[in-house]
């Protein structure tokens, strides 16, 4: 096991609730620390691109994932992230590749993997009722070893942000003038589409899958209102999911509120959402 | 063919498409098209609506699979190393919040957007924003300007890989007859200053005889190429366009009448 105490005195200290002082509330804290910005960042491209049923399509891969860990046995902490990279390479591929319309491609798939995974579900009852987790999720459960993962996961992440944040963008507003001006387009449809399918796999580790495509499409949609430039939106994406991510945690935790963390998390960044579309209105009139 | 032998034939050359054809789900869109572009001239693609005119420039930039040859022989090495591209109507997300100057610096800066538009970056768009006389539009959201703006925005977007070949897919959609005319003026202008070749699909035959030294008359087949005075003739007009061309025809070229200021209309061409 990895040593992260330093980090969670630090967490403690920089947020004295009483809540924090437990340790599995701690390493849920560090989870979406990690996990927030990058949903957030990768949402912001989701958003450009239009992939928000792509992401979807693989959040829904992780029951037919977990599936595969119980047919061969392994452990579903394994099987599901790759599995979710497989369905978020094939997709993308067949897309590319195919005539038929994107959402219609990302359909088939979503079809197939939901049909797999419920397939094997339904061979076992007991096993039914673990796949309840993956629904709403459960950062209060995460473990050292994902933390570990996620911050590997989080540095591969950055470093491919850094290189290639601004032709994302390029590639969002027109593959076509983007291939013509010498971007090298194709190549970053894979690693981002691997990339994602990683980032959303953990993403449902921590908020389930019926809200995965929320941690990624809600901030990002709320930056989109308040920023004015490409640069703006990606710091506004930031701190709306992070933001959100510890009050919803926080609030969670209270003996008042009591609630599933995941959701309170989403509902915290659908306020911040419904602020920016008054801002934006507000905007618009003093524009105009 | 070896190299030397491939320049000797391409001396004058640009482009050279050689028996190309594009099928699409068992319909010919391009059928054994042979046509060539003019090294420095401006070469106009002409032809009605589903002619196969954009097909042409997307074969040319790999966009698309065709069967035949295109060879691309810009410079004198024989080789089209920076293309610039203006696409015909730019479909994008306008409430995507990018800025003009982010836009013309995200292909090329590395920095990543997020620390800013570095300073030497912002010059160099200012510049070129300058060269199409758009400076004012350097701090304007990308999703609120007009067409006639975007398209001088997409200019200078084309211009700032320092093309050896300006491919421009109807640069005259969208905009008003005045407009277009500035644009074009803008383009022979902006020819001569760098030295590029241009290549633009356009069904507008005022434009055309303005504006091009020569031109491909397109429908599926090349009915025509040439300098425009031999290529627009009302045979191969009607030919293309099938009728009523004869009167457009007449309209835009009255017999040496013509009002046009850009250099490749003169007489003595030698572009």
């Amino acid at each position: 096991m990895p040593d992260l105490s330093t980090i969670y005195q630090i967490i403690s200290y920089i947020l004295p609730f009483e809540c924090l002082k437990a340790g599995f509330m701690q390493q849920a804290m560090i989870g979406l620390i990690l996990l927030a910005p990058m949903a957030a960042v990768m949402g912001v491209q989701v958003v450009n691109f239009r992939m928000a049923f792509f992401s979807d399509a693989i959040s829904h891969s992780a029951f037919a994932g977990v599936a595969l860990g119980l047919i061969f046995s392994v452990s579903p902490h394994w099987t599901m992230p790759l599995f979710g990279l497989l369905v978020g390479l094939a997709i993308m591929a067949v897309q590319r590749k195919s005539t038929l319309s994107s959402d219609t491609v990302i359909g088939v798939f979503f079809s197939a993997v939901i049909a797999f995974g419920l397939a094997v579900v339904s061979r076992d009852r007991s096993v039914a009722r673990d796949m309840q987790r993956f629904l709403y999720g459960d950062i209060l459960t995460i473990s050292n070893n994902d933390i570990l993962f996620l911050l590997i996961l989080f540095i591969a992440l950055l470093i491919f942000q850094i290189l290639s944040y601004n032709r994302l963008l390029y590639i969002g507003i027109n593959p076509t003038l983007a291939k013509a001006h010498s971007i090298r387009v194709a190549t970053y449809q894979y690693y981002f589409a691997g990339l994602l399918s990683l980032i959303v796999m953990f993403s449902v580790w921590a908020v389930g899958v019926l809200l995965v495509t929320a941690m990624l499409i809600v901030p990002a949609a709320a930056a989109r209102n308040f920023a004015r430039s490409a640069g703006a939106m990606f710091w506004w994406a930031l701190l709306v999911s992070l933001t959100s991510a510890i009050t919803g945690l926080i609030i969670s935790a209270q003996d008042w509120a009591n609630t599933a963390t995941g959701a309170t998390i989403i509902l915290v960044a659908c306020l911040w959402f419904m602020i920016s579309v008054i801002f934006s209105f507000i905007r618009r009139d003093s524009v105009s | 063919m070896n190299k030397p032998d491939l320049l000797d034939k391409y001396a004058d050359t640009a482009v050279s498409f050689e028996s190309v054809t594009v099928e699409r789900e068992g319909i010919l869109i391009l059928d054994n098209v042979t046509a060539m572009v003019p090294r420095g001239g401006c070469t106009a693609i002409i032809g009605p609506n589903g002619a196969g005119k954009t097909t042409m420039l997307l074969a040319l930039l790999g966009e698309i699979q065709y069967k035949g040859f295109i060879h691309a022989t810009c410079n004198i090495n024989g080789r089209c190393s920076r293309i610039g591209y203006v696409p015909q109507r730019l479909t994008f997300d306008r409430g995507m919040p990018v800025t003009v100057t982010e836009f013309l610096a995200m292909g090329i800066q590395k920095k990543p957007l997020w620390f800013g538009v570095r300073n030497d970056m912002q010059k160099r768009s200012l510049a070129h924003l300058a060269s199409v006389k758009s400076e004012h539009l350097a701090k304007r959201k990308l999703g609120a300007l007009s067409g006639g703006e975007m398209q001088r925005v997409l200019l200078a977007l084309a211009l700032q890989q320092e093309p050896e070949l300006l491919v421009l897919d109807e640069p005259a959609s969208g905009v008003d007859f005045q407009g277009e005319y500035i644009f074009c003026e803008l383009l022979d202008g902006l020819r001569k200053e760098k030295g590029f070749t241009q290549l633009m699909v356009s069904h507008d035959l005022a434009t055309v005889t303005h504006h091009a030294t020569h031109v491909i008359c397109l429908n599926h087949k090349v009915a025509a190429q040439g300098p425009p005075r031999q290529a627009l003739t009302n045979e191969n007009l009607t030919a293309i366009f099938g009728m009523h061309m004869g009167m457009v025809d007449s309209r835009s070229m009255p017999d040496g009448s013509a009002i046009c200021s850009g250099p490749c209309c003169s007489k003595d061409q030698d572009a």
